[in-house]
């Protein structure tokens, strides 16, 4: 399989080395700075490092399989509509696009261009995660009636930027809040209603801060906090009450920690530091790459993608009206 | 020496209070009252103090004042009892189910002239008290949002009484946290949502067990609050009270009872945490002590009770609604 990086920052960069680790080749690379794709395609022996105004020659080159879209949030869904169009399979970074309406031209394009689209909701396959999933449903917890997921740190600093523009990044309710938006539909269902406080402040210091309630279709209640609040690290916590027992993960309690000094302005994107033997994004590469030769249908469909996108979509209509949304 | 009763032992907290007033060197616990003879009885020998099976017998003795800690709608009948016969008060939290009795009590003890105190004690915590300084220092800057909880393990009985209680864990485990917000940030609030429901004990209770709440103080302060009754009986210890605060200058978080000590005992045969630090109890008594020493209203008064049971009521009003509701005043 030949793939092409389009967005070689920092999700870009990881997920060409995850897709390598699966046998892939990365036979090109594209960014908005030529740089970022020069120094990604040297990394990988890739042929090709294009600036943007040249994406139509990756995309009608036939040796090129797959794309990975890698670039801020608002440029997805054209990038979705080219790379259908032209035939190129993708795998398309969470969140999938910006609005649900853009979602939903997505997923038409790619039904157009008969291509599949997989949408990076990697908790999916975060071993901790799995692992509760696994808890939930030996039924030791009984029915799980509360749940509350919180993630986040200091603010994401991305190329130009954009992460602070939180009208192209929606924030942290939009862009990391998201997996454990995903996350509870994935393990409870959809969600009936949300009402949401986002922060989203520039002065005096960049910041924010998003807490929502969701009651979910089944009855389940979930309290989900997301920080870019903080000014250093990250951690995620998942709480999980049910009616005979409680499931707690923290990610400060994670079997390696370590702390750098930090230097310049800091990552632009947050991986946390792990443990695992396999990362959760190589196992959705894995996935991805399963569907595209076996059509084995993936733990993460684009309807999975819209349906998150919907609801933090709501989540920030609940922020701005003061009253809760219903989906 | 101050001499005080105590109303009702309904309250687990009853216990806690009994045990500071023997405590204290200004202090005498001169008799208790039940409507439950057997537990008034077992109490007072429990103490070493009288028990009195007339509640009007232990208020026209010579008693200075009294802790009220009965089941929550019977706080106001308590309070006005206690006030015509001129005693200081210290009312159990959640001090009433309604605004309307909240503000009747709070305008009894001051027609009767006499101090009138909600039992916070969280205040007399020392990791709250020391977030308390340091927020109030400015040392976090301005204080744009907080999310808080108070969880709990189901108490039962009573206290998932409707009738008794007037709700759940939302009615039992809001009122503290509301209180320490308004003690730290010294602002009100104006807004509140509130999404809850027996999500646990379907089989047990009838009452909720969880309330997921958003709340908003004066000058917009973004504010969620988790009121449960949602550890198991096989957690390590009986709940929590946690805040995270986010201010302009950095992030503050407090986790009050988490000053432990890890214990597994295969005679327990689950963890446990045994806990050090102050005993907020004791503060809380200490100051209601003072207060009748000195004629005037224990530090945590009834208008602070007041305060907590709006935003409880505005909270099931919310759930009812399924709107925000605005606090008003
Ligand atoms: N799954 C995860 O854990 C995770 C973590 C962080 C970010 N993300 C997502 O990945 C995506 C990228 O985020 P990032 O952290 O890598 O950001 P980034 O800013 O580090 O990288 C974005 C890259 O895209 C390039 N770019 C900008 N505009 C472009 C355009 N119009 N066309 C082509 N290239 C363009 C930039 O030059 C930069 O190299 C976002 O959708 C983000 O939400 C996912």
């Amino acid at each position: 399989m030949n793939v092409a990086i389009i967005g070689c920052g920092g999700m870009g960069s990881y997920h060409a080395q995850m897709a390598a680790n699966c046998g892939a080749r990365i036979v090109a690379c594209v960014d908005a700075f030529p740089e970022a794709a020069k120094k990604l395609a040297a990394t990988h022996g890739a042929k090709k490092a294009l600036g943007m105004k040249d994406l139509a020659k990756i995309l009608s080159d036939p040796g090129v399989d797959l794309v990975l879209i890698a670039t801020p949030t608002p440029t997805h869904l054209e990038l979705v509509e080219r790379a259908a169009a032209a035939g190129k399979h993708i795998f398309c970074e969470k969140p999938f696009c910006r609005t649900s309406a853009d979602c939903k031209k997505a997923i038409a394009a790619a039904k157009r261009g008969k291509v599949k689209l997989f949408v990076g909701h990697v908790l999916r396959y975060f071993h901790e995660y799995e692992a509760l999933k696994a808890q939930i449903e030996s039924g030791k917890i009984g029915t799980p009636g509360w749940v509350k997921m919180y993630r986040g740190g200091m603010f994401p600093v991305g190329s130009k930027k954009w992460f602070s523009n939180f009208d192209q990044s929606g924030g942290v309710t939009f862009d990391a809040s998201i997996h454990d938006l995903d996350w509870l539909r994935y393990m409870f269902g959809d969600a009936e209603r949300v009402y949401c406080q986002a922060l989203q402040r520039t002065e005096p210091v960049l910041m924010d801060y998003a807490q929502m309630t969701i009651r979910m279709k089944s009855g389940l209640i979930a309290t989900v906090v997301g920080t870019w609040a903080h000014p250093s690290g990250f951690r995620a916590k998942a709480e999980i009450c049910g009616s005979a027992g409680l499931l707690y993960y923290d990610s400060a309690e994670s079997p390696l920690s370590a702390q750098q000094r930090e230097s310049g302005a800091g990552p632009g994107m947050i991986i946390p530091l792990g443990a695992d033997s396999v990362s959760p994004y190589q196992l959705e590469w894995e996935d991805f790459l399963a569907w595209v030769r076996d059509d084995r249908k993936p733990r993460v469909v684009p309807e999975d993608g819209l349906k998150a996108v919907a609801l933090a979509e709501a989540a920030l209509k609940s922020a701005k009206t003061g009253q809760p949304v219903k989906l | 020496m101050a001499k005080i009763g105590i109303l009702s032992f309904a309250h687990m907290h009853a216990y806690g209070y009994a045990s500071s007033l023997n405590s204290l060197p200004g202090a005498e616990l001169a008799g208790i009252w039940d409507d439950d003879l057997e537990r008034g009885e077992a109490a007072a020998k429990q103490f070493k103090t009288r028990f009195f099976s007339k509640m009007d017998a232990l208020l026209e003795s010579d008693i200075d004042g009294v802790i009220i800690t009965s089941e929550n709608i019977r706080h106001r009948a308590m309070v006005e009892r206690a006030a015509a016969a001129g005693k200081w008060i210290l009312c159990e939290k959640p001090l009433a189910t309604t605004v309307e009795d909240a503000k009747a009590m709070v305008q009894a003890c001051k027609k009767a002239k006499v101090g009138f105190g909600t039992a916070f004690p969280c205040r007399y915590s020392p990791p709250l008290m020391v977030a308390m300084q340091q927020i109030q220092s400015g040392a976090f800057g301005e204080i744009y949002a907080a999310s808080c909880t108070n969880h709990g393990s189901s108490p039962g009985g009573w206290f998932a009484q409707d009738k008794l209680a007037g709700g759940g864990a939302t009615m039992d485990h809001t009122v503290h946290v509301a209180d320490l917000l308004r003690w730290i940030l010294k602002k009100e609030f104006t807004k509140v949502y509130c999404e809850l429901g027996n999500q646990l004990h379907k089989g047990s209770l009838k009452t909720d067990d969880v309330g997921s709440l958003h709340l908003e103080m004066e000058g917009g302060v973004q504010i969620s609050h988790v009121a449960s009754w949602s550890r198991p009986k096989s957690f390590p210890t009986w709940g929590d009270v946690t805040i995270q605060f986010i201010g302009s200058k950095g992030v503050l978080d407090v986790d009050a009872f988490n000053q432990k000590i890890n214990v597994y005992s295969d005679a327990a045969m689950k963890a446990e945490w045994a806990h050090y630090g102050g005993n907020p109890d004791t503060g809380l008594v200490t100051d209601f002590v003072q207060s009748i020493h000195e004629r005037r209203d224990p530090s945590i008064t009834g208008i602070d009770g007041l305060r907590a049971v709006e935003v409880t009521v505005a909270a099931y009003q919310s759930h009812k609604t399924g709107k925000t509701v605005k606090i008003g005043r």
